[in-house]
């Protein structure tokens, strides 16, 4: 199963009938919920995965949705499931969006709870999610320098965008150092560029 | 319904609260659930927490959708879910749509040339807070070794192939339990 970056045209899934991207979204964003184990940081490399190879954002889209799920309160996952929904297939597409990445375990946890209260000792779960764990890190590191080019530019060309770098350093040691909101961060970021920036 | 309705509302508020995403809202839920309406007692609660951790999805939907159905059954699970979620969805999908009209804008521009820079930021944050429990580490030190191992070949694997991450997960859970 080979998804090469192939040129592809703008946007192909809107070529689709809908029904045929309702059910896309709802395979796609199962998927994400079925895999995405151990909280919020695992869930990002999966979505990217799935909107990368349908071709839904492109990179810079799905960063611009990053900062605005950051921006807004509420559980990050589901919102973009519900924007990246709504831009394939509208309200519908929200909604199977939604459901597809929430459903399946919400039933799950209703059905087995009390299952677990009866075998919440067992080690088979705590050693399989501390292996699993590690992976999440090397994803979102991966997800990370994916990403970096279409924030900061071309590594080689980093003397030209110095600009963006600074802003990527600052903003991280503001984040850990002083535990800054990150909507505040994103605003403060976007005066910057403002003051300072060059477009694109 | 009003037991339903009460749901939708308790994590409506939850919802629009927190802000960092899913984990960062756990406590704001048990503000709802357990303090102002005693729909589950502290401990229940943490059962709950607990068990919605070892299953895979977004947790706060899980908690969300968990509790709505102890307090009303499936339509309470679905208020659950629909609080928690659709107020926040319905905001980014009209930030989008404003930000699409805007976009080729000059000004818009500059304003998201600043912005990127300090979503990567945030990307990384991620992954730095989550570094701790991954590695089972205080602070950014070296962890346990068999958890490098696993971090070191997940990260070579997904940079050198196209396998998709759900293996790379499943295949890191699996030795994990073995170890």
């Amino acid at each position: 199963m080979s998804s090469a970056p192939t040129p592809t045209p703008r946007r192909p899934f809107a070529e689709r009938a809908r029904s045929r991207r309702l059910l896309d979204l709802g395979v796609a964003f199962g998927k994400v919920g079925l895999f995405g184990f151990g909280g919020g940081p695992s869930f990002i490399p999966l979505i990217e995965r799935e909107v990368a190879s349908h071709g839904w954002l492109d990179r810079r889209d799905f960063l611009d949705a990053f900062a605005f799920g950051n921006a807004l309160p509420g559980p990050i996952a589901t919102k973009l499931a519900g924007f990246v929904g709504h831009r394939v297939a509208g309200w519908p597409g929200a909604v199977v969006a939604l459901l597809a990445l929430t459903a399946p375990t919400i039933g799950a946890m209703i059905a087995l709870a009390a299952l677990y209260v009866q075998y919440r000792d067992t080690t088979v779960v705590s050693g399989f999610l501390t292996g699993l764990r590690p992976v999440v890190i090397a994803l979102l590191v991966l997800t990370v320098t994916g990403f970096a080019p279409s924030a900061l530019g071309a590594p080689r060309a980093w003397r030209a965008n110095v600009f963006r770098w600074l802003v990527f350093a600052a903003a991280f040691v503001a984040a850990v150092a002083l535990d800054l909101h990150p909507g505040l961060l994103i605003v403060a970021g976007g005066f910057a560029g403002l003051l300072w920036g060059k477009a694109r | 319904m009003t037991d339903v309705l009460e749901v939708f509302w308790a994590f409506a508020r939850a919802g629009l609260l927190g802000f960092g995403g899913g984990p960062a809202m756990i406590p704001l839920i048990q503000v709802e659930v357990v303090d102002l309406r005693a729909w589950l007692s502290h401990a229940e609660f943490l059962d709950a927490f607990a068990f919605g951790n070892a299953l895979p999805g977004p947790i706060a939907t899980k908690m969300a959708g968990y509790v709505g159905f102890q307090v009303a059954g499936w339509a309470g699970a679905a208020a659950g879910l629909a609080g928690i979620a659709a107020p926040t969805i319905v905001a980014i999908v009209a930030l989008a749509s404003v930000y699409r009209r805007y976009r080729d804008r000059d000004v818009v521009q500059r304003f998201l040339a600043g912005v990127r820079p300090v979503v990567l930021a945030l990307l990384a944050l991620v992954a730095w807070d989550f570094w701790p429990a991954a590695m089972q580490v205080e602070g950014l030190r070296w962890g346990v070794a068999p958890l490098w191992a696993i971090l070191v070949a997940a990260l070579v694997g997904s940079w050198r192939t196209d396998v998709h991450p759900a293996v790379w997960i499943v295949l890191g859970g699996v030795v994990g339990w073995l170890l």
